[in-house]
């Protein structure tokens, strides 16, 4: 997995002591530090914590070292630093390394601490307080868990979103997680979306600093992450307009963008919203006329919506359809005046409905009232 | 019944001693109370059978509608409710029962499938009624149901009857002008739907010709006519046909073709005068022997 924040974790920095580790060799082999040559003796300042930090014993002995690092197998190594302002900077700053590397006693190890996992604290109903309103838990059931579980490789564990030491909140700028690093970090294996996505009009917005842009957590579910087959994914066809719902209709977001927000509603009133609605899955949803990484504006020639293409959007499903489908606006509320004539043949019902039923009803009573004077005036006719 | 009986046997009882001049014996009081009680009892048999008797008398009817024309309201009615019970959840699909429908009583597909039955039903009845039209019974059906300036009199008339303004009901003929008024409104509405519901059924051909604007007016026009013609069955139909006290609970005329003399007269009275005058006179029904028949044509 080539990480995409390398760079700041491998940053060096001077100083320090320096441990010659000697490691066990081999695959699952315990780690069994033989002997530790000090280089140089404990000096007098540490870089990033003082001796007085409860990590301390960790750190100068050995994880403070950007060299520190096990060979796995023969020429392979696996880095055994922890980047310790990053780590004073994460959102688990506060914690000791033996908070959750707890089956280390004694420091330093005589073995190989046992592999730890986040979600022995991120998960619903822990005591320790670590949130979970995101509800990292569901990772386990998602694409990416059942796929880690599997054994593949190159599927996402926590830390490749997250990373392992310098996590941050998804609010500071500097976290993978944070909107606008979102589909950077999924790109590191998704890389072909990632160039459709930046073509598409949530991609280029991002790019311009449009923070409400959809970012791919935000359409796919970042922990809850299904194939759209799946029908708890929020990709499923029938849960996909609310997904685009959630920025679409909300008119605080839209106005801003210029963009309408009468699409989702449009769309769930038309016969494909009710057909998605109540289980004809092969009817249209929001994606089988926009596409989806690389939505584009109607305005722009290369987009399925563009009216010299919309022929041939609606015939992946309707065969005859002509250019003659572009004529007029497509998504309508026909209680809307900008629906023109649409609008003027529901104002036309609507009223035709409301006089006549009112005729009827007023008749009906006239005709009882006249009947009860009739019976009333000749009581035995 | 004791009470009358003792008392006609005690007043019975009386004369006779006044004639006889002395008391009667036990015997002969017996057979007074006897005769008495046959007499009663014979009464009341009479009196029983007369009440039942009584509506047969009355059941002088006359023709009205054909059987042709009564099949063709079943069809039409059976189209309608199919597409009514259809129709409306997917009108309101918003709504919690449409929703309950939809995933628990009947899938969408099926509903589909229902819809256009009924749909097939109704354009059946159309291509029906209008060959139906074109025979000699249905062109003159169809001169009767023209709309007529005499029919707007009748409503003023009508209406002013209602308010108390006016002594006397205007005086129909075969067909008053609510008829008329529900058979024109029927004639439009189906014409609305069934060139719509088409439209949209066959929409994969249509698209080929319309632009989309044009669908989502079909649409429109689709759900509004129905909603129009929904509430129009529901009030006026239901009306005249369930609840109106002349007919309550049910007029059974469109379904026997049969309708009786007296709610002729009273409903149509122009065209029983013109039947009557026009009819040689018919031998009346004599009593007891059921209804005679009096044919319309
Ligand atoms: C918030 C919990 C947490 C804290 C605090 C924490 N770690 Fe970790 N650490 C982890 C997790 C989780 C992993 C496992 C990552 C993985 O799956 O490879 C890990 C892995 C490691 C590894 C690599 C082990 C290997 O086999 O690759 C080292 C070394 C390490 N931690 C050192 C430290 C040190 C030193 C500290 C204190 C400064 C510390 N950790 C604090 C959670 C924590
Ligand atoms: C010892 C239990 C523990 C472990 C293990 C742990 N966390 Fe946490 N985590 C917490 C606690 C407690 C907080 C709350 C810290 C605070 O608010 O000060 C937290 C906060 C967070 C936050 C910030 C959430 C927010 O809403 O601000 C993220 C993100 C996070 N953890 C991710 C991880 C990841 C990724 C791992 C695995 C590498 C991990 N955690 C492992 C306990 C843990
Ligand atoms: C595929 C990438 C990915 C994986 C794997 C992943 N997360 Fe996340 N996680 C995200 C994203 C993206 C967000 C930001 C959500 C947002 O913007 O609201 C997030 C948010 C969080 C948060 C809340 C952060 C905050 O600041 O409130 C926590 C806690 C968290 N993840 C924990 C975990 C844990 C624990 C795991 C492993 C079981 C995990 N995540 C696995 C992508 C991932
Ligand atoms: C470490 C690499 C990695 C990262 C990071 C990663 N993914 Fe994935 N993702 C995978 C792998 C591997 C699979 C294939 C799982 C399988 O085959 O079942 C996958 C599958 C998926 C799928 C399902 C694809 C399908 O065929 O249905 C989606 C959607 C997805 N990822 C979205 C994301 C999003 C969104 C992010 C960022 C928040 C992300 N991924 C980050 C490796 C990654
Ligand atoms: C506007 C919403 C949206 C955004 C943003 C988005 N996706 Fe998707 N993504 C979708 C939809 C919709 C599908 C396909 C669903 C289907 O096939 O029915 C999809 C499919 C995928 C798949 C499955 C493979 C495929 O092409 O079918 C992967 C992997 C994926 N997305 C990753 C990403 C990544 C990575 C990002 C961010 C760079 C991202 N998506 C951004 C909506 C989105
Ligand atoms: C996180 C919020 C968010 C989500 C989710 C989202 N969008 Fe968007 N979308 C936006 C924003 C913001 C813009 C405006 C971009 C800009 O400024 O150009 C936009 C623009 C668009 C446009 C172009 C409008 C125009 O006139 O240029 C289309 C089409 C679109 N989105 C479709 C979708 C579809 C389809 C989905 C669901 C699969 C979706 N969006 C999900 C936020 C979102
Ligand atoms: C993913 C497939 C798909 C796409 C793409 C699609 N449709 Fe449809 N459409 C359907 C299905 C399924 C139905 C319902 C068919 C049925 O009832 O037999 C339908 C029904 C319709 C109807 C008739 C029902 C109604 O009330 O509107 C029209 C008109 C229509 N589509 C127009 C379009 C137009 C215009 C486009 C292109 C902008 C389009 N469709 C794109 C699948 C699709
Ligand atoms: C049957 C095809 C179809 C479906 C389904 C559909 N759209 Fe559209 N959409 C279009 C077409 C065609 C346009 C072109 C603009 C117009 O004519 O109104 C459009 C325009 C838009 C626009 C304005 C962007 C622009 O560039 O004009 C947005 C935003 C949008 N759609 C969002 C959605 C969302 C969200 C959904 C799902 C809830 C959805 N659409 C479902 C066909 C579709």
């Amino acid at each position: 997995m080539k990480k995409l924040f390398t760079a700041r974790h491998l940053k060096m920095r001077a100083g320090g002591a320096k441990c010659a580790v000697a490691l066990a060799r081999g695959f699952g082999a315990r780690l069994i530090v033989l002997s530790v040559i000090m280089v140089g003796l404990i000096p007098i300042s540490w870089p990033g914590y003082s001796q007085r930090d409860p990590n301390a014993r960790c750190l100068l002995e050995c994880h403070a070292n950007p060299g520190f690092k096990r060979e796995v197998a023969p020429g392979q190594f696996r880095a055994l630093f922890v980047d310790y302002e990053q780590f004073k900077a994460s959102v688990h700053g506060e914690k000791l390394c033996v908070d959750c590397h707890t089956d280390v006693t004694v420091i330093p190890h005589q073995r190989r601490p046992e592999q730890i996992h986040c979600l022995q604290c991120h998960y619903q109903g822990n005591v320790v307080g670590a949130p979970v309103s995101e509800r990292p838990e569901k990772y386990k059931e998602s694409v990416h868990g059942k796929a880690f579980e599997r054994g593949d490789p190159n599927a996402p564990d926590c830390k490749n979103c997250h990373t392992v030491h310098s996590v941050r909140a998804h609010t500071d700028p500097l976290s993978p997680v944070y909107r606008v690093n979102i589909p950077k970090t999924c790109a590191s294996c998704h890389v072909e979306i990632y160039t459709d996505y930046l073509e598409g009009v949530h991609g280029q917005a991002l790019r311009n600093n449009v923070l409400e842009s959809a970012v791919c957590s935000d359409c796919h579910r970042e922990h809850d992450l299904f194939p759209p087959d799946d029908p708890r994914s929020s990709l499923h066809p029938q849960n996909v307009a609310n997904t685009c719902a959630r920025c679409h209709t909300d008119v605080s977001i839209m106005e801003r963008r210029g963009v309408p927000v009468k699409q989702v509603e449009a769309f769930k009133k038309s016969f494909h919203g009710i057909a998605i609605e109540f289980g004809i899955l092969k009817s249209a949803h929001c994606i089988s006329c926009h596409e989806y990484h690389k939505i584009l504006s109607s305005r722009d020639p290369r987009s399925p919506i563009h009216p010299l293409n919309l022929a041939q959007t609606c015939g992946q499903c309707h065969p005859n359809a002509s250019s003659n489908v572009a004529r007029g606006r497509f998504h309508i509320i026909p209680s809307d005046p900008d629906a023109g004539i649409v609008f003027w043949v529901y104002e036309f019902y609507r009223w035709l409905i409301i006089v006549m039923t009112s005729f009827f009803v007023l008749y009906i009573v006239l005709d009882l009232y006249g009947r009860w004077r009739h019976a009333r005036r000749r009581p035995h006719g | 019944m004791a009470d009358s009986e003792e008392q006609l046997t005690r007043e019975l009882q009386r004369e006779l001693e006044q004639e006889l001049e002395r008391p009667l014996d036990d015997a002969e009081l017996r057979r007074i109370k006897e005769l008495v009680r046959a007499q009663i009892e014979k009464e009341l048999h009479a009196k029983s059978r007369a009440a039942k008797e009584k509506p047969q008398e009355a059941e002088e009817y006359f023709v009205r509608f054909s059987m042709n024309f009564c099949l063709q309201h079943l069809v039409l009615a059976i189209g309608v409710i199919l597409l009514t019970i259809t129709g409306l959840p997917i009108k309101f699909h918003d709504s919690a029962w449409a929703e309950f429908i939809f995933r628990h009583i009947w899938s969408l597909e099926v509903n589909r499938i229902i819809h256009r039955v009924g749909a097939s039903l109704l354009m059946l009845v159309s291509v029906w009624h209008i060959g139906w039209l074109m025979t000699h019974a249905g062109r003159r059906e169809l001169r009767e149901l023209l709309p007529r300036v005499k029919d707007f009199w009748d409503f003023i008339a009508h209406v002013k009857f209602m308010l108390g303004l006016s002594p006397e009901r205007p005086k129909f003929g075969r067909y008053s002008y609510s008829e008329k008024f529900e058979y024109w409104a029927l004639v439009w509405g189906t014409a609305v739907m069934v060139i719509s519901g088409l439209m949209l059924w066959f929409h994969r051909i249509a698209l080929a010709y319309f632009p989309k604007y044009i669908f989502d007016v079909a649409l429109q026009a689709h759900s509004g006519e129905a909603l129009l013609a929904i509430l129009a069955l529901v009030t006026w139909h239901m009306y005249h046909a369930h609840f109106n006290p002349d007919v309550f609970p049910m007029n059974m005329t469109i379904f026997t073709g049969k309708i009786s003399k007296k709610r002729m007269m009273e409903e149509h009275p122009l065209e029983y005068e013109q039947l009557i005058a026009l009819s040689p006179p018919a031998p009346l029904p004599s009593e007891g022997e059921g209804g005679g028949v009096r044919g319309v044509g």
